[in-house]
């Protein structure tokens, strides 16, 4: 279903259209359950997880024009965070937000000067391979599979410190290319 | 310049957490500390739906069907075990549905009992009192307003909306600058009875004396050509007093 289809789906959701709920579950369901079963690798919690995304979904459709991004990355956004949050919860780590990387200036223009198109998506793909391979792979490892950077430190047999620092810096270059 | 550079180095480091968040690497106590900042500061969630959404191109295209059992038990969390019994809502906003059905001849108050108030997860029957809620309407004109009288609180809000029986449509907010320029969409008017808009940052140095608000009727969730396509329904220019 095209974008501006799920959008205005969104917006009769956002207006309390029932109808709208049960289409729009018809339309992405799909999608959003393969990432939860993705990220959770377990076919009941991700059907947990799926209620809940939709629950979130009802509860938030006001919020959706407001932020002007495309229709399908916020669906898969909420899904993801839900998956994720579950996951976090069941596996606790004492890892808390650290420092390094963050002295990096961020020399992009200011923020909110800066609109998101629809479709300019497959940009990301040369942009990741403008970084060193291991680290675009850590991003993308991260973001698929839903790791901690405890988890990513494991994977990739370096200290939490540095993979905290690559992901930093491979991300601000990530945004910084995007935006060439 | 000191106050320069602190904002700028809180902005640098807010948009990492934003995206750190986005890609999904934090811990759960951390992650909860920024989901209650996306909650309260409108200009970090806007960070993070950014990133969200310039990340979303890395979702691999999989899909998987999910049983069919699934979607009842979503209707039954947000709408009661019952999913046909239309007083049975998930707040008094979402009963609008029914209004909108309903055509109004004349000025006219429709008073509606929002019965069985539901919790949002549906297991139990909130004891809170059930709000009174109120639409207002004047022949022929495009614009409502919803009154809900919230009675543990005492407080009554007001929410202009769009009323159209056929059809819903959104209330959208523009800066009209003068001259040859361009209306600006500062936002759809919120409808959470509130009515408060958060206005972009970008947008902030436009609203000073002299410049028009307009309010127009657009598609549901705002015009989709960046530009004002419905009628006008309202506008004023706006004045220090």
């Amino acid at each position: 279903m095209p974008s501006l289809d799920i959008a205005g789906l969104i917006a009769k959701v956002a207006m309390g259209d029932r109808a709208a709920l049960a289409s729009l579950y018809s339309a992405v369901s799909p999608k959003l359950f393969a990432i939860c079963l993705r990220i959770l690798k377990d076919r009941t919690d991700a059907e947990d997880a799926l209620q809940d995304v939709f629950v979130k979904i009802w509860q938030r459709a006001d919020r959706y024009a407001a932020t002007g991004v495309n229709p399908n990355g916020w669906l898969a956004a909420i899904a993801r965070n839900q998956a994720i949050d579950m996951i976090r919860a069941r596996r606790p780590s004492a890892d808390t937000i650290g420092e390094e990387g963050l002295e990096i200036a961020d020399s992009s223009p200011d923020p909110e000067a800066v609109s998101i198109g629809l479709g300019e998506g497959r940009r990301i793909d040369r942009c990741m391979g403008e970084l060193p391979p291991e680290r675009a792979d850590a991003v993308r490892n991260a973001y698929v599979e839903g790791l901690s950077y405890q988890e990513l430190a494991e994977r990739y047999n370096v200290p939490l410190n540095t993979m905290r620092t690559w992901l930093r810096r491979s991300l601000l270059k990530l945004k910084e290319c995007l935006e060439r | 310049m000191t106050e320069i550079d602190d904002s700028d180095r809180d902005r640098s480091r807010d948009e990492v957490l934003a995206a750190e968040y986005a890609v999904g690497v934090l811990s759960f106590a951390d992650r909860k500390r920024l989901e209650a900042r996306i909650e309260r500061e409108p200009a970090f969630a806007l960070l993070v739906a950014q990133w969200e959404d310039r990340l979303s191109p890395l979702e691999l295209p999989a899909e998987e069907a999910p049983p069919h059992s699934v979607y009842p038990k979503i209707e039954a969390r947000l709408f009661g075990s019952s999913a046909s019994a239309g007083a049975r809502r998930g707040g008094w906003w979402h009963s609008v549905a029914i209004w909108r059905g309903v055509a109004f001849a004349s000025m006219a108050a429709v008073v509606v009992l929002a019965a069985l108030q539901q919790g949002p997860f549906g297991a139990k029957p909130l004891p809170a009192p059930a709000p009174l809620v109120a639409a207002m309407k004047g022949e022929g004109s495009p614009l409502a307003l919803l009154a809900s009288y919230d009675p543990a609180s005492g407080r009554l809000a007001i929410t202009p909306v769009a009323a159209d029986a056929e059809a819903p449509r959104s209330l959208e907010l523009w800066l009209v600058p003068g001259g040859d320029a361009a209306p600006v969409a500062l936002g759809v008017l919120p409808q959470d009875g509130r009515g408060v808009i958060d206005i972009a940052p970008a947008h902030r140095a436009n609203l000073s004396e002299g410049i028009t608000l307009a309010v127009s009727v657009e598609p549901p969730g705002g015009s989709p050509t960046g530009l004002p396509t419905g009628p006008v329904i309202a506008a004023g220019e706006a004045h220090h007093p």
